[in-house]
């Protein structure tokens, strides 16, 4: 195996370098996926202490759209409070079927017609903590169009009758929430009319994002996904958007083309390129345009991010960004995360560094994750480093069916089918661990340390 | 149509469960019940229950019918919301 000579990311140096320039970065020149942007302009993040949300000095440089500025590009936000503003509103969201960007790509008039159905005090939150490590969207977006997102919350909580509206963030992010706290005081300062906004730090953790774990965390328990059981009529009820829906959902209250384009985090090989990119674009231009070379092909990329598929790179070539024909052929950008594999770099060992990160953020509530996660981590390791014994990879198998579908909240099936995407596209690579090659060479993702 | 459910997070895998349904949950690996997915069988039903009340973190329930998503309510207008 060739060593992973044309995978910048894996030299510090050359990240460091890169990252200092990012103004510079290849993007800035790329008319072709820019010009329609309509949230917000490309920004590059380090690749170093990924799964953290605040590092000193490590952050990119942002500019914040006051609320003048708002104002003066898109005029005043229109009210939902009155039912001929919310029948609009869902009007609208029906005909350009505005989906959740969180992940899952729930449509929005779903959740809002299931939450309309339904007594019970509601709260409405915007889901600005980001937990998938390599995504940075959410915090970029809301740093540098704030105004925006809590226009889409003020919306969402008027047309609901929401009793409360919040702004949900990890614990550890607080350039995050010294821009949407100042955000919210210009709009209390300019008589902005709307309902109260709260802005809340949840804990830090990987399942803080979680919307069950949110929702339990603002009616005073702990932070950590639930199960919905039947429960009594009237009792309270959450509703979670991702942040991006949100401003989506501003766009469109104004008429504004609201879904033409969709955010992403490209890994590439200088940083993570949080982009806006147009629908349709092919996900080849889009790598290009993270400063990925033409020449050297990587081996697959990861869509999705860690709780993603591996997709080997004959279907990147004809995969486009596109959420409804991805998910015809059994991929997603979930959250809007690609993240290419260079050559020479083994899947094997990739797949075993992020399932042991994905196993060490278990809740630890659940019997399947709790003991599932680790054994599946453990079967890849073993597999990566060529020390399994006979029959390691049909136990592997019975475990991933033992797991999917069987948590509180989705956190394990993000592990089942990254493993499983793994023994599908690099089936033949799995094949020569079995057989106890091993590859030389670490891990070139940048996956959080595991605290041991 | 009924359905047996299981809160993993109240499940604390003692295993009772299996032990007095033995036809409807099994335990996985680690011993936390596997139900199945789909509706009950009309002969299991009784079985289901059985498992229900013997569970002492009462974490298993039975559901009688599925939720629609897109019913309607009776009196409720075009967005599902019922006026008052």
């Amino acid at each position: 195996m060739r060593p992973v000579a044309n995978a910048p990311w894996v030299d510090p140096t050359a990240i460091d370098r890169t990252w200092r320039s990012s103004s510079a970065a290849p993007a800035e020149r790329d008319p072709a996926v820019r010009h329609d942007a309509v949230l917000l302009h490309d920004v590059w993040w380090p690749l170093t202490e990924v799964g953290t949300s605040t590092v000193p000095g490590s952050e990119p440089r942002m500019v914040t759209e006051g609320l003048d500025e708002h104002l003066a590009h898109l005029g005043p936000r229109p009210s939902a409070r009155d039912e001929s503003g919310r029948d609009a509103l869902l009007a609208a969201l029906d005909t350009v079927d505005l989906t959740g960007h969180g992940g899952a790509h729930v449509p929005v008039a779903v959740k809002w017609r299931a939450a309309l159905r339904v007594d019970g005090p509601l709260t409405v939150v915007a889901n600005g903590a980001e937990s998938e490590p390599l995504s940075s969207k959410d915090a970029t977006l809301l740093r540098q169009r704030p105004h925006l997102v809590l226009d889409g919350l003020s919306l969402a909580a008027e047309a609901l009758g929401a009793r409360r509206a919040v702004v949900w963030l990890h614990g550890d992010d607080a350039g995050t929430r010294r821009v949407v706290q100042a955000a919210l005081a210009g709009r209390r300062a300019a008589g902005e009319q709307g309902p109260t906004i709260e802005v809340v730090s949840g804990p830090s953790h990987y399942l803080a994002g979680e919307s069950s774990a949110i929702a339990q965390a603002l009616h005073g328990g702990p932070a950590l996904p639930t199960v919905r059981r039947p429960g009594k009529p009237g009792a309270p009820r959450t509703l979670v958007h991702n942040v991006e829906t949100l401003a989506r959902l501003a766009l469109l209250a104004r008429g504004r083309p609201a879904v033409d384009t969709m955010l992403l985090t490209i890994v590439g090989p200088y940083g993570r390129h949080v982009r806006e990119v147009r629908r349709g674009t092919s996900l080849v231009e889009a790598l290009h345009g993270s400063g990925w070379p033409a020449s050297e092909a990587p081996v697959g990329v990861l869509l999705g991010g860690f709780g993603g598929t591996w997709v080997a790179w004959d279907d990147v070539l004809r995969a486009t960004v596109d959420e409804p024909a991805l998910r015809a052929v059994g991929l997603s950008l979930g959250a809007g995360i690609v993240a290419p594999l260079p050559a020479g770099a083994c899947p094997v060992a990739e797949t075993a560094a992020i399932t042991a990160y994905l196993a060490s953020m278990s809740a630890r509530q659940c019997g399947p994750c709790l003991f599932g996660l680790p054994a599946l981590a453990g079967s890849v390791r073993r597999l990566a480093d060529s020390s399994a014994p006979r029959g390691e990879r049909r136990r592997l198998v019975e475990d991933l069916r033992a797991v999917a579908g069987r948590g509180a909240c989705h956190h394990p099936d993000g592990s089942v089918r990254l493993i499983g995407s793994m023994l599908s596209v690099f089936g033949e690579h799995v094949d020569h661990h079995a057989r106890g090659r091993r590859c030389t060479g670490g891990v070139v993702m940048p996956v959080p340390e595991v605290a041991r | 149509m009924t359905r047996l459910r299981v809160d993993p997070v109240a499940c604390d895998g003692i295993g009772q469960c299996a032990l007095v349904a033995p036809d409807v949950v099994v335990l996985d690996r680690w011993g936390y019940p596997v139900v199945p997915e789909g509706p009950l069988r009309a002969g299991d039903v009784v079985a289901a229950r059985r498992a229900v009340m013997s569970c002492p973190r009462k974490a298993l329930w039975v559901e009688e019918h599925a939720r629609d998503e897109r019913a309607v309510r009776p009196g409720a207008d075009a967005v599902g919301r019922t006026r008052s």
